[in-house]
């Protein structure tokens, strides 16, 4: 195994219009490491991914594998994939449908000449860890998709390489076998201990594999951090939005109070210092209470009013859409007991949404939602591509303030 | 992992970073061996055309000249283009028809849709011969039992006469239905059944799917099928060259014909009459690739294939069944009857029917050696064609370093699709009659022939395979370890074993019936079937004629049998 350097990378579509998948990227592995590059489609990870394995040629930068540079546009430096020793998950499997389940797993170990792996039993090792080991004389064509990505897992893992790369590995799978395969996935790493770089865009996924997330937007890092770290402290509101802040609040610090939308902010101060020009704050659905109107509000939490919109039953919890001076806000609530207050909600209804100011996230409200922040923008300004992860905006505080935001 | 084996890791760095070294070096000699490819291919392709082009603008353009200004030419230019275009509409009314049919057939019916093919089976010099046996106005087996009926018991000779301009037409149009049908069938299964129960649900009648959705979803199907047909269309040379040759009726391929038959051989002349064909061929050739762009963007198409289960139809399937009794059979048992007898005349007198004209065959060593000839030139083309098509169709999928020249590969494959193969036989006998490579003579002049005009199918029919297989076996094969060498020979060619045997079975078919270009380059001493029969239907010996062409077809038929047992049933439609 060994540490993965990416340096510059760039690489560029010509077409109508050309497109930068992947824009001046820079990431470290370390050894034994597993990163999982996270975002939506067309945010350029899979390309990353295509271009540590070989299978796309970047356009300009940097790739090396511990000492051994397998890309560099200067030098013109291109190891082809089979020159480079990597593993690899593909999302549609790619098991040859003409070998047996033994020929596919056996292949890396025959193409790369690995005459040990071949004498000392490899193939059945591995079959053993992802539970084929009934499966090896099968042919792909008589497994179930579940038995497949375990089989292609194996071929991943068998020749033991440097670095072991997947690509959305679990997209096809239903959503059972989905959680069943990750946490093999999860214990594979634990117990063989390989680098590895894993494309998803499902942040439970990318939670509970990855050492460290690199969140990424339009080819560039958003953040680069902890699953902890990205979680708690998104570096911008791309990526709060991307790992589970759907909620927006547009709010702004006049004549002394918070406002949303015209709406005051009653109770607690939004913002521990009041920011110049308007802020969007962030919220997690889970992070919102939702109570009868008219009952006392509590003084430690943001309080706004609202009217409901529309309420769906969860069996634990209730989902509440509602409208708060014209922004759109989602509420995940406890369900309660059969009959209780939160299982009778009607449309139209006027209700509390309140709020802890910790759990809010501030992030200056440039009108460009998910957009970086300028960098005249205030207490955060942190954002930029790459590296550095956490603390920045998320100010808790706490003043009046009305909403006027849209969610996302 | 690599802690339990550092040596292993170590090893593979080491390899690694003497691939560094080499690195360089590796993309040039690439180039040159892929330059060279292409080049090779480049020579035998475009050198014939070339060179006849020169030929005409000799002297002053003399050969243009003379072309266009023989009092012959205005008519001979008004039958192709009334050739082209009568057929074409015979063509895709039928075609479109046929294919509709097809797609409501019944599911136990299902393999009637092969019927509307077969009349590619059959050679179509064999199914011209069938039809004149059928339709002469005198002996013709259909004229006399027309004249049987009240209203025509008067006539000693008609009322059909094929050797006028109108049943030459349709006899084109039957062969150019075929092509169509193809066309529109596979136009059939890229639209996938939800749109079409989509517009049912909407509300639409049967009628109005078909003239609303249908037909517009297969609208680009038809103009780029039509192109084709008329492309075909105007290089038909077999039917005008048999059934022309009476009443005067020249096409532009067989007045090229006749100026390479004659002595000294007007070679300026023939090419200035190609010409056209060659640029409109060029044109339909560059169109495609303009309009259809990127072969990638045709992985995948989701959904499920178009199935009418709406209602089928029996109506199709009656439909189906009398196209290929008109289409097929009968011009087959035109030519079955006529074999068995002494001498063709219109009574079929069933007790004087015997093998003679078959013993007579295998005793003649012209005839054998011509059909050994097809049979090992045709064999030899395909074992050469092959390999040129996987080759090509790699560097044409997957060979985006090269730009210019994959689009240079691209358009050298696809032209001599375009060309009528009249014109290329020319140029191939005027190129490898002189130096540098004097093969006239020699089978290795039509063996060159043969896979220059199968590239645009072998190249074709490969890529198709190579694109259904998609990306991801190769990618999976390449981060394994394997090299592209490895990875073409362990994974891509034991994928691809079955559409490459049908590929190669149906290019056998479609070599076996290749004649135009035969006709051009043959020498006494090298005859193929074709070729053979030809000289034979000039003689007037029509009973040897219809055995030879049965001979054709039954060697036709078991490389189609040995193409659907390779290839599955759907070998025929990759056509």
């Amino acid at each position: 195994m060994s540490h993965v350097r990416i340096e510059g990378l760039t690489k560029h579509f010509d077409g109508k219009p050309p497109t930068k998948a992947v824009d001046d990227l820079h990431l470290e592995i370390e050894e034994g490491e597993f990163l999982v590059l996270l975002g939506p489609s067309g945010c350029g990870k899979t390309t990353t991914l295509r271009c540590l394995a070989g299978l796309e040629t970047p356009s300009a930068g940097h790739i090396a594998f511990g000492d051994t540079t397998v890309f560099d546009a200067k030098r013109r430096v291109n190891l082809s994939p089979d020159k480079r020793n990597i593993g690899m998950v593909f999302q549609s499997y790619a098991l040859w449908p003409h070998m047996t389940v033994r020929k596919n797993i056996a292949y890396p170990l025959r193409a790369r000449r690995i005459k040990e792996g071949r004498l000392g039993g490899w193939v059945e090792k591995i079959a053993e860890l992802v539970d084929c080991q009934n499966l090896l004389d099968r042919y792909p064509a008589q497994l179930s998709g579940g038995q497949q990505q375990r089989v292609a897992l194996a071929r991943g893992l068998v020749a033991r390489p440097d670095l072991v790369l997947f690509d959305e590995p679990l997209s096809n799978l239903d959503a059972r076998l989905r959680d069943q395969v990750r946490a093999e996935i999860h214990e594979l790493h634990a117990s063989l201990g390989f680098s590895a770089v894993f494309v998803t865009h499902d942040q439970s996924e990318a939670l509970a594999l990855g050492d460290r997330l690199a969140i990424m937007k339009g080819g560039r890092v958003e953040q680069y951090d902890t699953p902890e770290h990205v979680f708690e402290d998104p570096a911008s509101e791309y990526v709060a939005a991307f790992i589970g802040m759907g909620n927006r609040l547009r709010c702004e610090y006049v004549a002394g109070r918070w406002v949303a939308g015209g709406q005051p902010i009653d109770g607690a101060p939004l913002g521990a210092q009041p920011l110049p020009g308007p802020v969007a704050a962030r919220l997690r659905a889970e992070d919102l209470r939702v109570s009868p109107s008219g009952q006392p509000l509590l003084a430690e939490l943001c309080n706004i009013q609202a009217s409901i919109i529309d309420s769906e039953y969860g069996g634990k919890h209730i989902d509440v859409t509602v409208d708060a001076s014209g922004t759109r806000l989602h509420s995940r609530i406890p369900a309660g007991e059969s009959g209780s207050w939160a299982r009778r909600l009607s449309k139209g209804e006027r209700v509390t949404v309140s709020f802890d100011p910790r759990d809010a996230r501030l992030f200056p409200d440039d009108g460009d939602r998910a957009a970086a922040v300028p960098p005249a923008a205030a207490a955060d300004a942190e954002l930029g591509p790459s590296g550095t992860g956490s603390h920045h905006d998320a100010v808790p505080a706490g003043a009046t303030a009305v909403p006027q935001a849209a969610e996302v | 992992m690599a802690t339990t084996t550092p040596d292993l890791i170590s090893g593979a760095r080491g390899a690694m970073a003497a691939e560094r070294v080499r690195v360089n070096v590796r993309p040039a000699l690439r180039w040159i061996g892929v330059f060279s490819f292409v080049a090779v291919l480049g020579y035998l392709v475009l050198m014939p055309l070339a060179r006849l082009q020169s030929k005409s603008f000799a002297d002053g353009a003399d050969g243009y000249r003379r072309a266009y200004t023989d009092s012959r030419f205005p008519s001979t230019l008004g039958y192709t283009v009334g050739l082209a275009f009568g057929s074409l509409a015979i063509a895709l009314v039928l075609g479109t028809l046929l294919a509709w049919a097809a797609s409501r057939l019944p599911h136990r019916l299902r393999l009637l849709r092969v019927l509307p093919i077969l009349p590619i089976v059959v050679p179509a010099i064999a199914s011209v011969i069938g039809w004149a046996f059928l339709l002469s106005p005198r002996p013709g087996y259909l004229n006399a039992m027309l004249r049987k009926l009240p209203w025509w018991s008067d006539l000693t000779q008609g009322p059909i006469d094929i050797y006028t301009m109108p049943w030459i037409v349709i006899i084109t149009g039957f062969g150019l239905t075929a092509f169509v049908y193809l066309f529109v069938s596979a136009g059939f299964a890229n639209i996938s059944a939800e749109h079409i129960e989509a517009a049912q649900v909407a509300g639409s009648s049967s009628w109005g799917v078909f003239f609303r959705v249908t037909l517009p979803l297969l609208r680009p199907t038809l103009i780029y099928g039509g192109g084709v047909a008329l492309l075909l269309g105007l290089g038909q040379f077999t039917g005008p060259l048999l059934l022309g040759r009476t009443a005067g009726i020249n096409v532009i391929t067989t007045d090229i014909y006749r100026q390479m038959a004659q002595t000294p051989i007007e070679y300026g002349v023939a090419a200035a009459l190609g010409s056209p064909l060659l640029m409109f061929g060029i044109a339909i050739v560059l169109v495609q690739k303009f309009l259809l762009g990127d072969q990638r963007r045709f992985v995948t198409h989701g959904g499920k294939a178009f199935k009418s289960e709406g209602r089928p139809s029996k109506l199709g399937a009656l439909a189906l069944i009398l196209y290929s009794f008109i289409a097929t059979v009968l011009p087959v048992a035109a030519l079955i009857a006529v074999s068995l007898t002494k001498f063709w005349s219109a009574k079929i007198d069933v007790s004087k029917w015997s093998l003679d004209n078959f013993r007579r065959i295998f005793d003649e060593s012209g005839i054998t050696s011509a059909i050994q000839n097809s049979v090992t030139m045709s064999l030899l083309a395909v074992a050469i064609s092959i390999p040129i098509g996987f080759v090509a169709a790699n560097l044409l999928l997957r060979g985006r370093k090269y730009r210019v020249l994959r689009t240079l590969l691209d358009f050298i494959v696809s032209l001599p699709l375009g060309v009528p193969a009249v014109v290329f036989g020319a140029g191939f006998l005027l190129t490898y009659t002189r130096d540098p490579f004097v093969l006239y003579g020699t089978r290795w002049v039509i063996v060159l022939v043969y896979v220059t005009l199968m590239l645009p199918f072998t190249v074709r029919m490969q890529a198709s395979a190579m694109v259904a297989l998609g990306d991801g076996y190769v990618e999976a094969a390449r981060v394994s370890g394997s090299g592209i060498v490895g990875t073409n020979i362990k994974v891509v060619l034991p994928l691809m074993r079955s559409a490459l045997g049908g590929a190669a079975a149906l290019m056998f078919v479609l070599l076996t019936h290749e004649f135009a270009a035969s006709l051009l380059v043959r020498s006494s001493t090298t005859q193929v079937m074709g070729t053979v029969l030809y000289d034979y239907w000039g003689n007037g010996t029509y009973p040897l004629v219809a055995a030879i062409a049965l001979i054709m077809t039954a060697v036709t038929t078991i490389g189609v049998v040995i193409a659907v047992m390779i290839g599955g049933s759907d070998a025929l439609s990759r056509l």
